[in-house]
């Protein structure tokens, strides 16, 4: 009997540690070394005049922690074994055929500003059927992006009337073969290529600088945000050009000044630009008048971001465009201004 | 000042040493009828001032002159017995006493249930040198505790903050927890969590304890950190030589969740060998909690709502043993030890209503946090022929490992109208059906885990000098101190955002774990399976996003790892004078602290910029005189009077170098590693008087003067860093500083007492008391700019209730016995908002428990308890008491069982 009382705690225990609580429904995230590599579109979409002949997505890798802990924000962190991914053209519209736009495709990588894998016979074996839009690419180690450029008939949509239909292509990433299993693919993403119309809204104008009444809007409108444009003067300026881009305003004022241009080795003159530049906001298209707002952060002298937005109404007419803006920035605003351009 | 004391405690040493001759010493063991242990009996030696006290074994010891001698016992509820014993010079004299009952006696009624718990806590008070508290294990049984916290919240002057309806923190005498340290067996433990030094006492099973004291005058040997007060929870220890197990098997319900509980404890005690040298006691339990809460919660200046859902299962296991071999009757050694292990699995599920974004997020938190806390004390105490030795070294160790902390977020642009005419139930209007899992898009998934450990290694030794002049018996005492404490706190962060391709919430449901919400006055809908949603990450990763700056600003913020070295000495005398006693000295305590921390800088373009180690030291030195009177009105009755100083160390989140500078907000938050402790000057008087049928009247009165009073300043347009070539020309920096003081001010009464001089109520006994407190703390006006920097303003201080009490009336019958209790606080300050208007209040509180027993036997006993009957919610208000932002509702729960004693 006392042998039996030494035996109760002990099986008191056991019998504790029957009916505690443990955790059940928890999964183990794979977090850390065990999150693999992903690879991405590295835009969500582009588009290009009717005229285009080519178009072009390009891969990536998202970024990963910097193991040295210098890049705080992270950076991308190449393939240590090259994988291939398959892609796939999932939906087109504007035209009957894949084949009927898409004449030819090849894939290379930037090596540095000037050369890229073409340039070194690198190829990434990239393979492409029109008939069932489906391809696939390699992704070699030691690289961070890749792009992936479709060679199109640039005739196919290149008319003079106003399109109110969308013409576009769209791509899905659908796989990838990877012994490593250590990068997967995004494939709920797409990349869409848009047609743009260049009767509507995009494409790019021109401002006459010499006439002093729409130069000295033009200065008004965007010398709010840009001390250089405040203090311009016609004399000085070669051209100015707006365009409407794919998902950008962009305004480029090229000055007769000209300076000296290292490019891949090759020096030559150029003309000094000032470029001012906004995401789209809003942008009305396949109509000839509407709406349209573009926005962006300017850095401040502390290193702070303040955000200016231009927004108002355009209207085309033939060749010409009116657009009339009001800008804000910071605590200050234009009136409403509208510039006359020309195609 | 200081100087002069020890200087006169000194001479006292030297001098009282010739009188050691010719004297012999008596020992032994006060008991009851049953062979209970009487701790807090009383021995006097008739003529004379020698005396003793029994200690919480029963066990006492003194120094007496030899000769024959007669010994007066005394013990409340039992009879005054006088013993005569002879004693020769140099002679070790053992005495045990067994003492017979006063109510025995004269009124044919067994001492038992709440005479015998509540006697052994008022003897040891009542024969305290100092002001203190105790309850004993029998009776934080009476009530229905089953943690620490919440059996301290029926001592006088103790407030608790609670967690989902259960006591945690502690708070004394209007003081915030970190003005109260905890100690297990007279040695400070760690806190197991990352940014404070106070411990989360819900951690810690009361069936582990023999008794709590609650000292709020300190005396020279105890450590000088406690303001409020000091904590200690003593460990049980084997008595007899007939092992003794004793135990609990019990289930309960909690009526919110609408689930059971399950409870066990058993202890085995007994002394083993021919002459019971060596002491076994092995004691486990443990309590699985199914409970949870729904609340309303409001953001006044964001115009937001949130429904927040709580289910939890918490699990509290508790082991601890106790050896003490005696080799004679001179020397003895111990090794102790405790672990407990608190477990706590929570799902939070919520609804955020945000009008002015249009916007409602809906998340769910699933997290499990484990808080464990060991501590091994090992340790001996002689008795030498001139001088007392003890001495123990003490290794602690405490952690709260979070493994888990994974947290979902989905948004549904959903515009909805809040309306706040009842300002206890806000109504939310919407368009449309705001449960809608499919309306919600992936937002995103937050999974970390964090460690934080604190270690104590600690040795200590203390020597006790009997001496005698002119008759009168008196005590020096010395000793020091040593610890070395390590903590640190890692955190492991990693938040997703989409990108692209997770689908909306209603591929993620779950079932709803209540029948209904808040009474049906809101919908939940089925909520967030975060489970769900880590499967399909699992399967998914390319749909998921690392946020990778935010994940190196949460690791980096918070993370730290620091070392603290004490080192202390006291001295100390004691002295009987006829009737009052006095006992006085002073105290040393140097500590050295040494922090590593990260900065973490944000542009001002809102992106991190920069990740920077600092570290930060600073050593302070403390001398605390203390001073205690106590004078013996007549047997029943003292008057207590006590001037003590002591500190409080900051929180480790104050003074960790850890900052964040933030330039886009032009903001600031830094650690202050030179932050200096708040010291205080107490002053304390008391006046008790004790019943013969046992109980006790008392009133007593207290004053606080806190100086560097620790609060949060903010220094407008500084330079960054404060001091050093700058890299910042002007931010506005928030910092814990130093510098003003603040006065608390107190009375507390306290009532116990058997209602025997009431025939028809002779069964029915009370418990009652009530502490009122003020205070006021001067802090930098939160109105101040750049222009009017040192404006000042008074504020309570944070965590002080004007009005706590508790109220008990309970009935002990032969067989069946029951008690009603209540416990208030009243409202207090909980957090300093920007402006007054954004303090947030803990509104008042009455909780109403009811407990039943019926002993079957002399060994078996029933149980039934039943907490919260009234329904009383957590309620937090922002300026005005009618302007509601959090109301959390627990209903009631209850454990019912058997207690058996073999």
């Amino acid at each position: 009997m006392k042998i039996l009382r030494y035996f109760i705690l002990p099986a008191f225990l056991v019998a504790l540690s029957a009916c505690d609580k443990r955790n059940d429904n928890v999964v183990e995230p794979n977090v850390g070394d065990a999150f693999p590599q992903i690879i991405n579109f590295a835009d969500e979409g582009d588009g290009g005049l009717e005229d285009e002949d080519k178009f072009s997505f390009k891969l990536g890798l998202i970024d990963r922690v910097d193991p040295t802990g210098e890049n705080l924000g992270g950076k991308v962190i190449p393939l240590s074994k090259g994988v291939r991914v398959n892609f796939e053209v999932t939906d087109f519209e504007g035209f009957s055929k894949l084949s009927d736009y898409i004449k030819d495709a090849k894939a290379f990588y930037e090596i540095d500003d000037c050369t890229t894998s073409e340039d070194k016979d690198i190829d990434l074996n990239l393979t492409f059927d029109v008939n069932t839009g489906k391809g696939s690419v390699d992704f070699p180690a030691g690289v961070e992006e890749i792009e992936v450029e479709f060679e199109t008939d640039d005739k196919l949509f290149d008319d003079d009337v106003l399109n109110t239909t969308d013409r576009k292509i769209e791509i899905k990433l659908t796989g990838i073969t990877d012994d490593t299993k250590k990068a997967v693919v995004n494939t709920a993403n797409k990349f869409e290529y848009i047609v743009l119309d260049d009767e509507a809204i995009h494409g790019e104008y021109e401002l006459d600088v010499n006439n002093a009444e729409q130069f000295g809007r033009f200065v008004a409108l965007f010398g709010l945000i840009n001390e250089d444009v405040k203090g311009l003067k016609a004399a000085d300026v070669d051209e100015i050009t707006i365009e409407f881009a794919y998902d950008k305003f962009k305004a480029v004022i090229k000055l007769k000044e000209t300076e000296q241009v290292d490019e891949c080795g090759e020096t030559e003159t150029v003309n000094k630009e000032i470029e001012i530049e906004g995401g789209l906001e809003e942008l009305d298209t396949q109509t000839l008048a509407g709406a349209v707002e573009f926005a962006d952060d300017i850095e401040q002298e502390d290193g702070s971001e303040a955000e200016f937005k231009y927004s108002g109404e355009f209207k085309i007419t033939g060749k010409t465009l009116a657009l009339t803006l009001k800008g804000e920035y910071n605590d200050d605003e234009t009136e409403e201004i509208t510039l006359n351009l020309s195609k | 000042m200081e100087f002069k004391k020890l200087l006169f405690l000194m001479l006292l040493v030297c001098g009282s040493s010739v009188a050691m001759a010719q004297r012999g010493i008596i020992k032994g063991k006060i008991s009851g009828q049953a062979n209970e242990p009487l701790a807090g009996a009383t021995l006097l030696v008739n003529g004379t001032t020698s005396s003793a006290a029994a200690d919480l074994n029963g066990e006492y010891q003194f120094y007496v002159n030899a000769g024959n001698l007669a010994v007066t016992v005394r013990y409340l509820g039992y009879k005054d017995t006088v013993v005569n014993v002879t004693v020769n010079a140099g002679q070790l004299k053992v005495l045990n006493i067994m003492m017979q009952s006063r109510q025995a006696t004269l009124q044919d009624v067994v001492v038992t249930g709440y005479t015998e718990g509540q006697a052994k806590a008022l003897n040891q008070q009542k024969n305290a040198d100092n002001i203190k508290n105790i309850i004993a294990a029998d009776q934080i049984g009476k009530f229905p505790d089953p943690n620490a916290a919440e059996a301290l919240q029926r001592v006088p002057g103790v407030n608790i903050e609670r967690d989902q309806g259960e006591g945690r923190y502690v708070s004394v005498r209007g003081l915030a927890p970190q003005f109260t340290n905890t100690s297990i067996n007279g040695e400070q433990i760690p806190s197991p969590e990352a940014d404070v030094r106070y411990v989360a006492l819900d951690a810690i099973p009361s069936d582990q304890l023999a008794s709590i004291e609650v000292t709020k005058a300190l005396t020279p040997d105890m450590d000088g950190d406690a303001i409020g007060g000091s904590i200690n929870l003593i460990t049980r220890t084997a008595q007899t030589k007939t092992p003794a197990i004793s135990g609990v098997i019990g289930g309960g319900y909690n009526n919110l969740m609408n689930k059971g509980n399950v409870q066990g404890q058993l202890q085995y005690g007994q002394r083993l060998g021919k002459n019971e040298k060596l002491g076994v006691l092995l004691n486990g339990n443990y309590y699985q909690n199914n409970l949870g809460s729904d609340g309303v919660e409001r953001a006044i200046n964001d115009n937001e709502v949130e429904l927040r859902d709580y289910q939890l299962t918490r699990t509290r296991l508790g082991l601890s043993s106790s050896l003490d071999y005696r080799f004679n009757n001179h020397h003895e050694a111990y090794f102790r030890t405790i672990y407990s292990r608190f477990t706590d699995r929570e799902w939070r599920r919520r609804y955020v209503f945000k009008p002015n974004d249009e916007e409602i997020e809906k998340l769910t938190k699933d997290r499990f946090e484990a808080q464990s806390v060991l501590s091994l004390n090992a340790g001996a105490k002689h008795t030498f022929k001139s001088f007392l030795l003890d001495y123990e070294a003490q290794y602690s160790y405490a952690e709260q490992n979070t493994p888990f902390d994974n947290e979902a977020a989905f948004v549904a642009g959903i515009p909805s109208t809040l309306n706040y005419t009842d300002t206890k139930y806000p109504s939310i209007s919407t368009d449309e059906d705001y449960t809608n899992n499919s309306r919600y898009e992936f937002d995103e998934l937050g999974m970390g885990n964090t460690l934080a450990k604190d270690k104590n290694l600690t040795a200590k030794f203390n020597v006790g000098i009997p001496y005698k002049i002119n008759n009168s018996a008196g005590l020096i005492k010395f000793g020091a101190k040593v610890r070395s404490k390590d903590k640190s706190y890692s955190i492991t962060q990693n938040t997703f955002e989409n990108l692209g391709g997770v689908p909306n919430l209603n591929e993620f449901e779950g079932k709803p774990v209540k029948d209904e919400f808040m009474k049906g006055r809101y919908s939940m809908g089925n909520p967030l399976d975060v489970t769900s949603l880590i499967r399909y990450f699992n399967a998914n990763p390319s749909q998921f996003e690392l946020q990778i700056a935010d994940k190196a600003a949460d690791e980096a913020l918070e993370s730290y790892k620091a070392s603290e070295d004490v080192f202390a000495t006291y001295l100390m005398g004691r002295q009987q004078i006829n009737k009052l006693m006095v006992l006085g000295g002073v105290r040393y305590e140097r500590t050295k602290v040494g922090y590593n921390s990260k900065d973490v800088i944000i542009a001002a373009n809102g992106d991190l910029e920069a990740i920077r180690p600092v570290t930060g030291s600073s050593v302070y030195d403390f001398v605390l005189p203390q001073l205690h009177l106590k004078y013996e009105l007549d047997k029943f009755s003292n008057l207590r009077a006590a001037v003590t100083y002591s500190y409080a160390r900051p929180n480790f989140s104050e003074i960790i170098p850890s900052q964040e500078i933030n330039r886009e907000d032009r903001l600031a938050t830094i650690g202050n590693a030179d932050l200096k402790p708040v010291k205080a000057i107490n002053y304390d008087l008391m006046g008790e008087h004790y019943f013969g049928s046992v109980g006790i009247v008392s009133a007593g009165l207290f004053y606080k003067k806190l100086d560097n009073f620790i609060y949060r300043r903010t220094i407008f347009n500084s330079p960054y860093p404060t001091t050093g070539t700058p890299i910042i020309e002007r931010i506005d920096i928030t910092q814990s500083q130093n510098g003003n003081d603040a006065d608390v001010l107190g009375a507390e009464i306290a009532l116990q007492r058997r209602l025997s001089f009431i025939p028809f109520l002779r069964d029915f006994s009370v418990y009652l008391n009530y502490t009122y407190t003020h205070s006021k703390a001067r802090i930098q006006s939160r109105e101040a700019n750049q222009d009017n920097a040192n404006a000042q303003e008074e504020i309570r201080l944070p965590g002080q209730a004007n009005h706590v009490g508790n109220a008990s009336l309970a009935y002990e019958g032969k067989k069946f016995s029951a008690r009603l209790s209540m416990n208030f606080n009243g409202s207090y300050l909980s957090e300093l908002g920007g402006v007054s208007s954004e303090d947030i209040f803990i509104n008042k509180r009455m909780q109403l428990d009811a407990t039943a027993g019926y002993a079957i036997t002399s060994k078996f006993r029933l149980f039934v308890e039943a907490l919260n009957l009234t329904n009383q919610p957590l309620q937090a208000y922002q300026g005005t008491p009618n302007q509601y932002i959090q109301r959390e509702f627990y209903s009631y729960w209850m454990r019912f069982g058997l207690k058996f004693n073999l």
